[in-house]
């Protein structure tokens, strides 16, 4: 098929676009990707979360190699990049994912982006500033009753125990929509990390649930103090609570069925059968 | 007056020999296809005995008919919100087991086995499944009282039967049992129809013979369940249900249905009534013991000029009215009274009626003589070897009293034919017979004619169905004139 000379040029000229798009990325674009992508792990001068602080990361490592990192975390490691091992083990084995739609121009960009916010002496991505006083009993207490729902949560966002559960939530436990939460405080390490994670969560599926619902920064404090205990009382691997699971549901089946029998007691069964075996009954 | 025509029939059951060949001639006409090999939609059966489908005379536990709530008629099998509600399962449906496993032989394994040690066998073989079954019971499994403990014994009917009547029953010397014949009763009050929700079911208005659309057919298999008399089946191949059609195609060219061809005991009647269609509602609802009368008060004498009239003006064709005249279904139900529904009491108004079978009469005696003489000269009716409570069941809604009469009729008949024909029997005695028994001579000898030397054409008096009438109020003859040559619904056209 021959194109008409306009077709052709709209073709190149949308192609053009395509190609060029990314390589647009203002700083704005650049703030708002790192905002819901990266703060989550890390912060500019504001300590470390799951991975390191990145204030002035572009002064100790140079470009070529970050820009490389970024695009391809994995690869490093694979590499066996040394200063890259090093990173995975200060992250307690949590290795950068890849994230989507990240391109060498972008990360031009949020390099950029870094290098500017360094400079300042207060960022914007400092991080959620959690307090450091002791957890007390009464925010066990409350976050205890967030989690599982017996108080709402203030934004009007779903309750945690709806999608996750925590062992020793008892009965049925929670949901089993999301991964167990059981130990989450130390997988993503500890009070500001998690805080970090709860303010703005960064997984597709919790981003869609509480983009427009967040939770509210009182209400985040205690939710860690749960978790914090979580980990701490949450023992181990917990079989016992499966097999109580599968016997209550064993259970409630059977009662169901008894519920049903019971029900529908005058409902047909075979009656040339039953005659015979009352016959052979009768007989024996 | 609502005067509509029905074709209803009459088995004489005093004249059945059990020989089942009604039931062959249907099956090989309609029943053997994929599906229907579990059907008998003629079947024969013994009494006492549960027959097909297992003790289907058991409302209890298959909840067909319908019965009587506050005055109104309603189905056992389900209203409207049970059907919504067992919409996905009708728990009122019997199983393959209680109408029982369709099996034939595997007839090439006695070609096609290997050499061996054994004689090679035809292994029995499910028509469902195509595997290997063991057979466990037959459409007519308690036949001549086989397997008495298990069926005959739990046969419906001897509900209010003492102990003892029970025992004789089945006293080795005093074994009695007689056959009943069954097909669908074309109802004038057909629950199977009440119960489709598809409206699939319907009851043919020039003659009252009820069908199954197996177009509109969604498979609920309400009918099924509703049908007290178990006389719908489900074609599990088509996913349709299936019943007795009356042969109409037969009947439609001038013949009478296979089953009534074939009878050997010449025992079944066919004819035309006309009846009262706005009093069927009114009739259905009536107490049981009234039933019976009832249902004969719905049929009209065609010999009423009102009557006549009437059907005319309902479009009911002349020679249908001739038909109905000369009818001996009319003779035994109206006239003579000697032939009753079965089961009334399910309120379905069945138009197949039964004259009910003489039995041999208890004659055990303590010094091995038999005593015969006695001035009650019905009293063998009432010692006969199947208890009058027994026949109230089945024919009466639990009241014997017309079956009596019917049986009575039947006896004064046989012994003013003895009278005659025998001469050991005096007049004067069967003229007192006669009176007793409601009847006369002229009546007894039109008994006899129909009962013993009836020709063909007395039996089957078959109206014109005047199908072309019927069709045309549905569509239209003329619709294809010229608009297509033989053999052609859509016209054929030029080019491609």
């Amino acid at each position: 098929m021959r194109l008409q000379p306009p077709t052709r040029l709209g073709l190149g000229l949308a192609l053009g676009l395509l190609i060029a798009a990314p390589t647009a990325a203002s700083a704005q674009d650049a703030a708002a990707f790192f905002k819901q992508n990266c703060t989550s792990c890390h912060t500019i001068g504001g300590g470390r979360l799951t991975g390191p602080d990145l204030k002035d990361v572009t002064k100790s490592r140079d470009r070529a190699w970050l820009t490389d990192f970024v695009l391809a975390p994995q690869a490093a490691l694979d590499r066996g990049d040394p200063y890259a091992l090093q990173l995975q083990q200060e992250a307690r084995g949590v290795v950068m994912p890849q994230v989507a739609g990240i391109n060498r121009d972008l990360v031009s960009a949020l390099l950029d982006l870094i290098e500017a916010e360094s400079a300042l002496p207060k960022s914007q991505f400092a991080g959620v500033q959690v307090s450091d006083r002791p957890f007390t009993a009464a925010d066990v207490q409350l976050g205890t009753e967030l989690f599982r729902g017996q108080r709402r949560l203030g934004g009007g966002g779903p309750s945690c125990v709806s999608c996750h559960t925590v062992r020793g939530t008892g009965g049925l436990g929670g949901g089993q929509l999301g991964p167990d939460l059981t130990k989450v405080y130390e997988r993503l390490q500890w009070r500001k990390a998690l805080a970090t994670w709860l303010n703005a969560p960064p997984t597709a599926t919790m981003q869609t649930v509480f983009a427009k619902t967040p939770i509210a920064e009182t209400e985040v404090l205690p939710l860690v103090a749960y978790f914090e205990a979580a980990a701490r009382n949450g023992g181990e691997d917990d079989r016992a609570g499966l097999i109580q699971f599968v016997l209550l549901g064993l259970g409630a089946a059977a009662l169901g069925l008894g519920v049903m029998d019971s029900a529908w007691k005058t409902r047909f069964r075979s009656v040339r059968r039953a005659l015979v075996e009352r016959r052979r009954g009768a007989r024996s | 007056m609502n005067v509509r025509s029905q074709i209803a029939m009459v088995f004489h059951l005093d004249k059945c020999i059990g020989c089942h060949t009604c039931s062959i001639a249907c099956k090989n006409i309609w029943t053997d296809r994929k599906g229907t090999e579990y059907m008998w939609w003629n079947n024969v059966e013994t009494k006492p005995g549960t027959g097909y489908p297992t003790a289907w005379e058991d409302q209890e536990k298959y909840n067909g008919g319908w019965e009587v709530v506050d005055g109104k008629l309603r189905l056992r099998s389900q209203s409207k919100t049970k059907s919504v509600l067992n919409i996905f399962h009708h728990p009122n449906q019997p199983t393959i087991d209680d109408y029982y496993h369709p099996w034939t032989y595997d007839y090439q394994n006695l070609f096609n086995a290997p050499e061996g040690p054994d004689q090679p066998i035809a292994r029995p073989i499910s028509m469902i499944t195509g595997q290997p079954v063991s057979i466990e019971a037959g459409p007519n499994w308690d036949d001549d009282l086989g397997g008495s403990p298990v069926y005959a014994e739990n046969d419906p009917n001897l509900k209010g039967l003492s102990e003892e009547q029970r025992q004789q029953l089945s006293a080795v010397e005093r074994l009695v049992f007689f056959y009943f014949p069954r097909i669908c009763n074309h109802c004038l009050n057909p629950s199977c129809v009440a119960a489709c929700p598809s409206g699939a079911l319907y009851k043919r208005g020039e003659d009252g013979i009820v069908l199954v659309d197996q177009t509109r057919c969604r498979a609920w298999r309400a009918c099924i369940a509703a049908c007290p008399y178990k006389k719908v089946y489900f074609n599990w191949s088509t996913g349709k249900s299936e019943k007795c059609v009356l042969c109409y195609p037969r009947l439609e060219s001038g013949q009478a249905p296979a089953c009534f061809h074939s009878c050997v005991g010449r025992i079944r009647y066919l004819g035309v009534l006309l009846y009262d269609a706005d009093r069927i509602e009114e009739v259905a609802s009536m107490p049981a013991e009234e039933l019976v009368e009832a249902q004969r008060s719905l049929v009209l004498d065609p010999n009423d000029p009102e009557v006549i009239a009437a059907a005319r003006a309902n479009g009911v064709h002349d020679s249908v009215i001739e038909a109905a005249q000369r009818s001996p279904v009319y003779k035994f139900v109206k006239i003579w009274k000697i032939a009753l529904p079965p089961h009334i009491e399910y309120r379905t108004l069945p138009m197949l009626f039964y004259v009910p079978p003489m039995s041999p009469v208890m004659s055990n005696r303590g010094d091995h003589t038999v005593d015969s003489a006695t001035d009650d000269l019905f009293s063998d009716i009432e010692s006969a070897r199947i208890p009058m409570k027994f026949l109230g069941n089945l024919f009466g809604a639990g009241h014997d009293g017309k079956v009596r009469y019917a049986l009575r009729k039947q006896k004064a008949v046989r012994w003013y034919r003895r009278a005659l024909t025998v001469g050991d029997v005096d007049m004067a005695t069967v003229d007192r017979m006669l009176r007793e028994a409601d009847t006369t001579a002229e009546e007894a000898e039109a008994i006899y004619q129909l009962t013993s030397l009836c020709t063909f054409d007395e039996r089957f008096v078959i109206p014109p169905m005047h199908r072309e009438e019927a069709l045309q109020m549905l569509d239209d003859p003329m619709e294809h004139k010229q608009a297509a040559g033989f053999g052609f619904i859509a016209a054929p056209k030029r080019g491609v």
